[in-house]
C-alpha cells in the first residue's frame, strides 16, 4: 500500500469519534447499576415494612436493623474478598469451608493453649484469643498460597482447585476438631464450645462487625482503585496474557489475590464463631461461599474478570440480606428455609435486568423458539408452587396462571416484532 | 478463451470492512478439473476472497457463479451443498473427539432408533483413509494427530462431502517434507476424481509443481492469471511484491549510534514438533537509532525472536544476549522492562489491549509508580502522565477517560507504543505494529517510529508486508522456518530478494 504517501495527519478513523463511549458514568461516586441496586433496598424495605403483618420494622425498628447489619456484615467481609479474585479472573469456591476451618483453627488453639478454661466455660484471657486469632489469620494465608500454587504453578483452572478444597477443607477442620477434642478433652467431638467473654462481647455488640465490614470495604476500595497492585489486579483479569506481557508478575498478583480471598474468609469465620459461641465444622457457613459471589455478582463483578467495584459487592450484599430478611418477616417462617431459592432468584433476575437492555438493541428473544415455550411453563409452575407454600393453594394457582399469561404476552410480542 | 465450463466465476467481487477495501473488483474464473494456484502476500485479499467463495461473508458487490448459475451464498452450509470445501490454515477440529466424528460432524450418520451410527462413519472414514494413504485409525483422538495428519482429517471430510470444488489455505505452512509431498499426491488423486483444486500458497516451487493456472492478488485487486507454462517463479513473485513503493523512504540520514544489543546462536526449542526449533542459530546486532527490520513468511519465528528478546518465551533458549555489552538472560517481561527493553505485541486485541481499563489507564499501565501521591495512585498525576503520550503519537481520542475500545485500531496501538514510551525504552521491540490498520494511519505510525529511532532508540521491527520494513528499515533480516535465509542493507534489498530468501525453506 502507498502508505507513504499519505498526509501523516489525515489518518484517523471516523469511529474513533463518532461516539465516545466514556467510561465514568457515574454520579456521587456510584454508577448506574449501583444507584439501581440502591433504589432495589429502599424499595424492598418499604415493601416489608408495608406487606409484614407484624409490622416489626416499625415495632422493633432496632432488632431488625441490627439482624440485617450482623448478617450483612458476615456475608460482606468475605464477599469483598470474593471480589477481588472475581476481579483477579479467578473464583473461589473455597471460602464457606475457609470459614469452618478458620473457626476450628481458632477454637483448637485456645484449646490447645488454655484447655481447662475452655473446657471449664472460663475466660481464656486475651493472649490466647490473640493466639487463637492470629492461628485462623494465618491459615488463611496458607490456603491462599495453597491455591495460588495449584493456580500458577500446577496450572490447574481456579475452578478445580478451590473446588477441591471446598471439599477438602471442610473435611479437615471436622478432622481437626475431632482429633484435637480426643487429644485434649476427655470426649472426641465434632465441635467446640466457645464461651471467652471476647466472643461473647462481639455477639452483643454488633457494631464490631459492622465495623470491621466498613473498614474492610474502605481498605478493599482504596486497594483497588488507589494502589498500584489494584490496578494490576483489574489488569490481570481484563486481559492476562497482556498483563503478562506488560511486566506484571501475574503470578504474584493471583497470589495476593487468592490469599485475600482465604484471609477475608477467615476473618468471616471468627465472627461465625463469636455469633454461634460454637466452632463447628461440619456446618458452619456450608454453602455461604455462593452467597458470596451471588453477592459480588448481583453488585456487578463480571465472572470473566476484570470489572467489579467495592461498592457494587457492599450493596449486592445489602440487597440480599434485606431480600432475606423481607421473605422471613412477610411469610413467617426461618430465613434459611427460602435463604437459596432467594438467593438464587436474586441472582438470575439481577443479571438478566443488566442484560435487557442488549436484549432489546440485538433483536435477541428471551423465549426462543421450542426451548422458550418450554420456559413458559416451567417458569409458571415455579412461580405458582412457591406461590402455594408461601400464601396458600389459592394464592399459588393465582400466581401460576398469572406467570403464564405474562410469559405468553412476552411470547407473544417477541414473535410480533421479530416478524416485522 | 474458454475451454472447458467453469466450476466456479466470481465476476467483480468487492468488499469492504471498515477502513480497508480488503477486495476490489476481483473476477477469479476456475476451470473445471484443474489445479488453480492464489499467490499474493499477506494482506493481498486471498483469504476473504476464499471467505466469500466459502459462504463466510457475503461480498458487497459482485457475482458468484457456481458450475454457471449465480449463486448467493447465507451461510457455509450453503457453499458445503454447493460442492465447496475449504481447508483452513487454522484447521477447524473438535480435539477432543475421535477422528471419524469429526469428518462427520454436524451430519451424523444415523442406525437403528435413530442413534449415532459409529460403525458406519468409522467404516466409511477407514475407506477415504486409506485412500489418502494415510495410518490414522478413525477411532483415534483427533487432538493426538499431527498436524499434517490433522490435514488430511479435513480433507476426508471434504471427500465424504463429495465436494466438487476444494479450497486449500497455505495447506504445507506447517507440514514437514514428506508430508508436504503426500499431500501432494493426494491432491493429485483428487484431481483424477474429476475435483477441482483451488490452492492458495505463496511458495513458488509448490506452485509450479502443482498449478496449472495461477492468478495473482496484490492490495485487494487482480493482477493477472496466467498458464503455468506461460510465466516464471521470477515474474510471479514480481507480480505478487511489485507494487509503487516510490513514496518517501524513512531511512536516509538516520545516524547510526552504539551498538546496544548483540544476540549470537540464539535457539528455541519446540518439543513437540517435528522440526523440533522454533528458532535456529540467530545471530544479530542492534544499533542506537536504527531499524532492524525482519521478514519472514506466518510461522518463520519473527514473534517468536521477539518474544524470546523479551522475556516472554515459554522454552528455555540457549545462546546468548548481549545489551550494552552485558549478558542478560530476561526470564519474565519486568526484567526486559526494567532494562529499558518494551515490546509493542503482534496481536493488539488479544495479547496488548486492556478493554475494562479507558484511555488513560491502559497507557499508564507500566509506569504506575510515577503516578503514586503519597503512595496511592493519583487520577490527576495519571492523566498527566497518559497526557504526554497522547499528546506525542497523536493519538485521536474523545478524551483520556474514553474507552479504549472506541478508538480506530491505528489509535489503539498509539496508546500502546505510548505505554511503552512512558517506560523510557532504549530497545523497542515492534511485532507487526501496522496489522489491521488503515493506511493513513499506518504513515502516522511510520513517521511516529522514524521519530523515535531518530532520539536514539534502537528499533526492530517485523512486519508481514515487505513495503513497510523498506520504507522503515536500516537493514533487513529474513527468517525462514526459524533460520536466518539472508541479511541485507536497505540499499540491497527489494521485494523481490526478500521474497526469494523468505521462501528459501
Amino acid at each position: 500500500m502507498a502508505a507513504t504517501n499519505t498526509n501523516p495527519s489525515g489518518g484517523s478513523s471516523p469511529a474513533a469519534q463518532g461516539s465516545p463511549r466514556l467510561r465514568r458514568t457515574s454520579w456521587f461516586g456510584l454508577r448506574s447499576g449501583e444507584w439501581a441496586l440502591v433504589a432495589a433496598i429502599v424499595v424492598a424495605v418499604l415493601l416489608t415494612g408495608l406487606v409484614d403483618s407484624n409490622h416489626s420494622y416499625f415495632k422493633l425498628p432496632w432488632q431488625s436493623l441490627t439482624d440485617i447489619a450482623r448478617n450483612t456484615s458476615l456475608l460482606g467481609i468475605f464477599a469483598l474478598g470474593a471480589t477481588v479474585v472475581i476481579i483477579a479472573g479467578g473464583i473461589d469456591l473455597s471460602s464457606g469451608s475457609m470459614i469452618a476451618l478458620s473457626g476450628t483453627v481458632c477454637a483448637t488453639t485456645m484449646l490447645a493453649l488454655a484447655p481447662k478454661e475452655m473446657m471449664g466455660f472460663k475466660p481464656v484471657g486475651p493472649a490466647v484469643v490473640a493466639a487463637g486469632v492470629a492461628a485462623a489469620l494465618l491459615t488463611g494465608f496458607l490456603v491462599g498460597t495453597l491455591h495460588a500454587w495449584l493456580i500458577t504453578a500446577v496450572r490447574l483452572p481456579p475452578f478445580i482447585a478451590t473446588l477441591a478444597t471446598l471439599v477438602g477443607l471442610r473435611s479437615f477442620a471436622r478432622a481437626l476438631c475431632e482429633s484435637a477434642t480426643h487429644a485434649l478433652t476427655p470426649t472426641k467431638s465434632a465441635l467446640v464450645n466457645v464461651y471467652d467473654p471476647m466472643f461473647k462481647a462481639v455477639r452483643e455488640n454488633v457494631w464490631v462487625p459492622v465495623t470491621v465490614f466498613i473498614l474492610l470495604a474502605l481498605f478493599t476500595w482504596v486497594l483497588l482503585t488507589r494502589t498500584v497492585l489494584g490496578r494490576h489486579i483489574h489488569a490481570l483479569g481484563g486481559n492476562e496474557q497482556a498483563a503478562r506481557l506488560a511486566g506484571i508478575r501475574t503470578e504474584n498478583v493471583k497470589w495476593f489475590a487468592y490469599c485475600f480471598g482465604a484471609m477475608t474468609a477467615a476473618l468471616a469465620g471468627l465472627f461465625y464463631v463469636a455469633n454461634e459461641s460454637v466452632a463447628q465444622p461440619v456446618n458452619q457457613g456450608r454453602g455461604h461461599e455462593l452467597n458470596a459471589i451471588a453477592a459480588a455478582v448481583v453488585g456487578g463483578c463480571s465472572l470473566s474478570g476484570g470489572v467489579g467495584t467495592v461498592p457494587g459487592t457492599v450493596l449486592g450484599a445489602v440487597f440480599l440480606r434485606v431480600v432475606i430478611d423481607a421473605v422471613s418477616k412477610i411469610i413467617k417462617t426461618g430465613a434459611d428455609v427460602y435463604e437459596g431459592l432467594i438467593v438464587g432468584v436474586v441472582v438470575v433476575i439481577a443479571v438478566t435486568f443488566s442484560q435487557l437492555g442488549a436484549l432489546a438493541k440485538g433483536g435477541r428473544q428471551l423465549l426462543p423458539g421450542p426451548l422458550g415455550l418450554c420456559a413458559i411453563p416451567t417458569l409458571a409452575l415455579l412461580a405458582g408452587s412457591i406461590a402455594s407454600m408461601t400464601a396458600g393453594r389459592n394464592g399459588g394457582i393465582a400466581t401460576g396462571l398469572g406467570a403464564l399469561l405474562f410469559l405468553g404476552l412476552v411470547r407473544f410480542w417477541e414473535s410480533r416484532r421479530t416478524a416485522t | 478463451m474458454t475451454t472447458a465450463p467453469f466450476a466456479v466465476r466470481m465476476l467483480g467481487i468487492t468488499k469492504r470492512f471498515p477502513g480497508v477495501v480488503a477486495l476490489d473488483d476481483v473476477t477469479l474464473e476456475v476451470r473445471r478439473g484443474e489445479i488453480h494456484a492464489i499467490c499474493g502476500e499477506n494482506g493481498a485479499g486471498k483469504s476473504t476472497l476464499m471467505k466469500i467463495l466459502s459462504g463466510v461473508y457475503s461480498p458487497d458487490s459482485g457475482v458468484l457463479e457456481i458450475d454457471g448459475a449465480a449463486t448467493r451464498f447465507a451461510g457455509t452450509r450453503d457453499a458445503e451443498h454447493a460442492g465447496i470445501a475449504i481447508i483452513h490454515q487454522e484447521l477447524a477440529l473438535v480435539e477432543d473427539l475421535p477422528v471419524a466424528a469429526n469428518v462427520f460432524l454436524g451430519r451424523e450418520r444415523r442406525g437403528a432408533f435413530g442413534l449415532v451410527d459409529d460403525r458406519s462413519m468409522e467404516e466409511e472414514c477407514g475407506r477415504l483413509f486409506a485412500q489418502l494413504e494415510c495410518g490414522v485409525s478413525p477411532g483415534d483422538r483427533t487432538g493426538s494427530l499431527r498436524v499434517g495428519d490433522q490435514q488430511l482429517v479435513e480433507i476426508a471430510k471434504a471427500l465424504s462431502l463429495e465436494a466438487s470444488v476444494v479450497v486449500m489455505d497455505e495447506p504445507t505452512s506447517a507440514l514437514t517434507e514428506s508430508e508436504s509431498a503426500r499431500l501432494e499426491r493426494t491432491i493429485q488423486r483428487l484431481v483424477a476424481r474429476g475435483t477441482t483444486i483451488l490452492y492458495i500458497s505463496h511458495k513458488m516451487d509448490e506452485v509450479f509443481r502443482l498449478a496449472d493456472r495461477i492468478t495473482v492478488l496484490r492490495d485487494g485487486r487482480h493482477v493477472r492469471t496466467v498458464d503455468k507454462t506461460a510465466t516464471t517463479p521470477r515474474e510471479v513473485t514480481g507480480w505478487m511484491v511489485g507494487r509503487d513503493i516510490a513514496g518517501h523512504e524513512f531511512h536516509h540520514g538516520r545516524p547510526r549510534g552504539a551498538k546496544i544489543l548483540e544476540v549470537r546462536d540464539l535457539t528455541l526449542p519446540w518439543p513437540e514438533h517435528p522440526r523440533g526449533y522454533r528458532l535456529k542459530d540467530i545471530s544479530l546486532d542492534l544499533h542506537a537509532g536504527e531499524i532492524l527490520g525482519v521478514a519472514g513468511l506466518m510461522g518463520a519465528g519473527r514473534t517468536e525472536l521477539l518474544e524470546v528478546l523479551f522475556g516472554a518465551a515459554d522454552d528455555t533458549w540457549t545462546g546468548t544476549v548481549c545489551l550494552h555489552g552485558d549478558s542478560v538472560r530476561f526470564r519474565h517481561p519486568r526484567e526486559a522492562c526494567a532494562a529499558r527493553v518494551a515490546m509493542v505485541t503482534e496481536d493488539r486485541k488479544r495479547l496488548g489491549l486492556f478493554p475494562d481499563l479507558d484511555v488513560t489507564g491502559n497507557i499508564s499501565l507500566c509506569s504506575l509508580g510515577e503516578a503514586l501521591r503519597g503512595g496511592f495512585l493519583s487520577r490527576a498525576a495519571e492523566e498527566q502522565l497518559a497526557a504526554g503520550p497522547v499528546r506525542d503519537t497523536g493519538v485521536k481520542t474523545p478524551g483520556l477517560h474514553a474507552a479504549i475500545t472506541g478508538l480506530s485500531g491505528g489509535n489503539q496501538q498509539k496508546c500502546i507504543i505510548g505505554r511503552w514510551l512512558l517506560t523510557r525504552p532504549e530497545v523497542l521491540l515492534l511485532d507487526d505494529p501496522t496489522r489491521g490498520i488503515d493506511v493513513g494511519a499506518k504513515a502516522e505510525l511510520y513517521s511516529l517510529i522514524d521519530r523515535l529511532c531518530r532520539q536514539g532508540l534502537g528499533v526492530i521491527l517485523t512486519s508481514s508486508e515487505l513495503p513497510e520494513l523498506l520504507t522503515l528499515a536500516d537493514r533487513i533480516l529474513v527468517l525462514a522456518e526459524g533460520k536466518v535465509t539472508a541479511e541485507m542493507t536497505r540499499a540491497e534489498a527489494t521485494e523481490a530478494r526478500i521474497m526469494e530468501a523468505a521462501t528459501a525453506g
